[in-house]
């Protein structure tokens, strides 16, 4: 059996899996722009309302901590950046290179606000199926006449289809290099090299057979979408999320 | 009647490898025909014109006498296609999303597709995990899955390619009893397999391809004993002298 993967659709019964699709973009730019204006106060407050949003959508935190390790290195990259670049008042010196005081408050503040960020996109792709993204993303470029919505919405939601795709590439082919002794060899370029042309490889075959697969269903631009519907629950929402961005950014 | 008809059918890859060579065969409306040969025979090959996903270099493929090359959103909606690699034809997040998937692209209204999704859901068993992510099906229940996907299109024809492989025996069955249930609900099936243990005892025309021609076409039964020829292994009960029994039993 494949191993569950959290950066995919998960099907449920919560108000979130509920909620009009467009409400919900809208909710993730929202929150995500007022993240980018917080401080630590504003921060614990989303932090705990998204903490909670979570665990009602039904995430599985551990799994979820164990498929974004990568972009919690990321983060600790981040924080190491913005500790070492941003002037202040010492608090490490070792030969030449200083830790800022004020580095590690900036530094901590932006990883808190990307963590923000990354809750909010994975509650939505937690509970948004990639058809109603793609119906959504149509939905609003309808009124622009010179955009093609309905390409860039399939491509979009293709994109959201093929992330635990690849995730699951990448792990096989991390497994099969370990089974055959890679971790002995200590160069860093030569292990990438060697991991990342296998990976390309399978990812575009895997491309093809799915495009295969697809054209065998007789797979479209012109197709039934799902259906758009806005009720009492999303204006609700709407609501909250406006009142949550207003605390954070007054 | 036939139901498929393929005429000097040839086919070229585009590094001028020969795919299929002056193919001619007929299958009539309700037949069980196995397409059997050694890997590179031609079979995926073949297959995959009788639904439009390969267009021939020469010759034609007809189906209900309609060419298939200048129908080909109905020809793939007629004709139903399994692959070998199951996974690589799960396009849905669910189950349910998965099966849906064909009828949404004939443009169906919502209704249709709901009532198509339950009724293939229904008939291969999967209803009670329609909400479930398919990669976390078993085996067998994927290739029913992928099963379910075609039927939702209602197709008259169902091609498996390989679909026992990768399949433990519990797995084998499942899929061997739904592609005979559905053969019994009046559907044409064909299937590319290059080992016939498991399905010898249910179909009723054998095709042997070699080097993309045809080689043999006849009742199974009188093509047993030329079957290594080909790198076709002899079922076991075959080359013991006894009966070919059903796996079902």
């Amino acid at each position: 059996m494949a191993e569950l993967n959290v950066l995919g659709f998960h099907a449920g019964n919560s108000v979130l899996h509920q909620l009009d699709v467009r409400f919900k973009l809208l909710f993730l730019v929202v929150i995500s722009l007022s993240s980018l204006n917080a401080f630590i106060p504003s921060l614990v407050l989303l932090t705990l309302v998204l903490m909670v949003a979570l665990k009602h959508a039904g995430l599985p935190l551990k799994m979820a901590l164990k498929d974004l390790r990568y972009v919690l290195l990321l983060l600790l990259f981040v924080f190491m950046a913005r500790s070492l670049s941003v002037p202040g008042s010492p608090v490490v010196e070792f030969k030449g290179v200083t830790v800022t005081r004020e580095g590690l408050y900036e530094g901590a503040i932006v990883c808190w606000r990307l963590v923000i960020v990354i809750m909010t996109g994975l509650l939505f792709v937690l509970t948004t199926r990639s058809s109603e993204i793609k119906a959504a993303v149509e939905w609003m470029l309808k009124p622009f006449p010179f955009i093609p919505a309905k390409r860039i919405a399939i491509m979009m939601s293709l994109v959201v289809r093929f992330i635990p795709i690849i995730f699951e590439q990448a792990k096989k082919t991390m497994e099969a290099q370990r089974a055959r002794g890679v971790e002995n060899r200590k160069n860093p370029v030569y292990r990438l090299k060697m991991f990342s042309i296998p990976f390309m490889r399978r990812i575009f075959e895997r491309a093809d057979k799915l495009v295969l697969a697809m054209e065998a269903r007789c797979y479209s631009e012109n197709r039934t979408d799902s259906l758009l519907s806005s009720g009492v629950k999303d204006w609700i929402a709407l609501a909250g999320v406006v009142c949550l961005c207003l605390i954070i950014i007054t | 009647m036939n139901i498929i008809e393929i005429e000097n059918l040839s086919h070229r890859f585009a590094d001028g490898t020969v795919g299929l060579e002056n193919i001619n065969l007929s299958i009539s409306e309700g037949a069980f025909v196995v397409i059997a040969g050694r890997n590179g025979s031609g079979k995926t090959t073949l297959l995959k014109h009788l639904n439009g996903l390969l267009l021939p270099t020469k010759g034609v493929v007809t189906l209900f006498g309609r060419s298939v090359a200048k129908n080909l959103t109905w020809s793939r909606q007629m004709v139903g296609m399994v692959f070998q690699d199951a996974d690589s034809q799960i396009v849905g997040e669910t189950v349910s999303d998965d099966v849906a998937f064909g009828p949404e692209n004939l443009c169906l209204d919502r209704t249709e597709v709901n009532r198509r999704v339950s009724l293939a859901l229904e008939t291969v068993g999967l209803h009670h995990h329609k909400d479930q992510k398919p990669h976390l099906l078993s085996g067998g229940e994927k290739r029913r899955l992928a099963i379910a996907g075609i039927l939702a299109m209602e197709p008259k024809v169902l091609i498996f390619d390989e679909p026992f492989s990768s399949l433990d025996y519990p797995g084998v069955k499942e899929v061997l009893a739904q592609m005979i249930s559905l053969h019994q609900a009046g559907h044409t099936i064909i299937v590319a397999a290059h080992d016939l243990e498991k399905l010898i005892a249910h179909t009723d025309r054998l095709v042997i391809m070699e080097k993309g021609g045809i080689v043999r076409d006849d009742l199974p039964s009188y093509l047993l004993g030329d079957l290594e020829v080909f790198g076709i292994r002899e079922p076991c009960a075959s080359r013991l002298g006894m009966e070919v029994h059903s796996w079902l039993n």
